[in-house]
């Protein structure tokens, strides 16, 4: 073994970076070219709910989203005000899971996630963490 | 009746001009009766690839404005019968292009011709809008590079959605997929997608795999469509697809790293 094999030996080849990374975006872009883009209107009216237990800065809301494969992890971190925030679960929404016993600081999102995407790192403001999972690959025919 | 036939990417500069140029020629020695057009309104240079600049008096913006007559739009080719090209304004912009005018002249044109190719702009504005919209044929020219097929998925997706034939529900328009600049050592090092993976993602029948070459370079520098290069793969290429177009079933090349013996490293095949 040359050392130039080992420079060349990286843990897959880029082709096939290439290849899955166009198999993940792509699977996403054509479910949303025939159907609506619901994702604005979802976090809207996931705020609206959590808004109504508690007062949130809408500055202080972050959305992320990962499209990977097999799921797809919509995660909302909204940093919540102080400590003397209200906080009751708000049973109503499906998919919104209010973290459960807030901690005033260094508390996770509370997430449910399936699929192989990573979690995400820590998070230092307490925060209710939401979390969106859809079906994967899709094909054209 | 012609049939219309676009050439058409998302992305700029993967080879539509050239794919265009050649694939022209090659109906046209086919002894079909084939007219190429320039849709890249204000960025005219099929002319240029197609060796004719010297020629243009009228284009087709002309055309649809009634301020020439077809005919005298219409350039004949000096190397091969039955080729004729149609070139772009280089001082309009695109909206020049309306849907009534391009349709009025390609009806026309249909009359006269066995194929009308169409050289569609990068992008999905209305240059590349009105290139494929008349289209029955596409061919979809990438490049095997992740921007290259996902605008070549973008494409599929609009004309599937915003051709004439998908608006009136028509037959659709049939797609086929014509891989350019590959570089089978590439491949072959794991540097670059496989042809069989961009299938694989684009999902559409394969009408030919053409090498990365400087052939390409050459001919149009001296404004010779590449296909009329016989010794260079790339013109083999393009004849095969031309080939393969027409209903022939012909064997892919130049898919697999060229073996290059002692003797071959000497008598290198201008590539
Ligand atoms: N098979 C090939 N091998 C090497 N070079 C190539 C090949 N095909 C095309 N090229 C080169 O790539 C460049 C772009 O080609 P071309 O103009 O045909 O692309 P295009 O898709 O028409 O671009 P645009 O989107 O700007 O209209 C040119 O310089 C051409 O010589
Ligand atoms: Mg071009």
């Amino acid at each position: 073994m040359s050392i130039f094999s080992f420079f060349r030996s990286t843990p897959k080849a880029s082709a096939v970076q290439a290849k899955e990374r166009l198999q993940i975006v792509m699977a996403h872009e054509r479910v949303g070219r025939t159907g609506p883009d619901y994702l604005p209107m979802l976090q809207q009216e996931l705020l609206a709910v959590i808004a109504k237990y508690v007062d949130i800065d809408e500055n202080k809301v972050e959305v992320k989203l990962d499209r990977g494969g097999d799921c797809s992890t919509l995660e909302v971190n909204i940093e919540l005000p102080g400590r003397d925030a209200v906080r009751k679960p708000a049973a109503s929404t499906p998919s919104a899971k209010p973290a459960a016993g807030a901690k005033p600081a260094g508390a996770k999102p509370a997430e449910t996630r399936t699929g192989d995407s990573k979690p995400s790192e820590n998070r230092n403001a307490p925060s209710v963490g939401s979390v969106l999972t859809n079906g994967g690959v899709s094909k054209r025919h | 009746m012609g049939k219309i036939i676009v050439m058409t990417s998302g992305k700029g500069g993967v080879g539509k001009t050239t794919s265009s140029a050649a694939f022209a020629t090659g109906l046209a020695l086919r002894g079909f009766k084939t007219v190429v057009i320039d849709f890249d309104v204000g960025l005219r240079n099929l002319d240029l690839v197609m060796g004719c600049e010297r020629r243009v008096v009228f284009d087709f913006i002309n055309v649809i404005n009634g301020e020439a007559k077809l005919h005298q739009a219409l350039i004949k080719d000096k190397r091969v019968d039955n080729l004729f090209i149609l070139p772009t304004s280089q001082t309009r912009d695109k909206d020049a292009l309306t849907k009534d005018g391009v349709e009025r002249i390609l009806a026309d044109l249909e009359k006269d011709f066995d194929y009308i190719v169409c050289d569609s702009p990068a992008g999905i504005e209305r240059g590349a809008l009105m290139a494929l919209y008349f289209a029955d044929h596409a061919v979809i020219v990438t490049n095997p590079e992740v921007s290259s097929v996902r605008d070549s998925d973008r494409i599929l997706g609009v004309l599937n959605a915003k051709s004439r034939r998908a608006e009136q529900g028509l037959e659709p328009v049939t797609q086929r997929l014509l891989l350019t600049r590959y570089d089978p050592e590439r491949v072959e090092r794991g540097e670059m997608l496989k042809v069989d993976d961009v299938l694989e993602i684009l999902a559409i029948p394969l009408l030919g795999v053409v090498p990365e070459s400087q052939a390409v370079l050459r001919a149009s520098n001296i404004g010779m469509p590449v296909i009329l290069d016989e010794k260079s793969n790339a013109g083999l290429a393009y004849m095969d697809a031309v080939s393969r177009f027409l209903g022939e079933d012909v064997e892919h090349r130049f898919v697999k790293p060229e073996k290059k013996g002692l003797f071959g490293r000497f008598l290198r095949r201008s590539a």
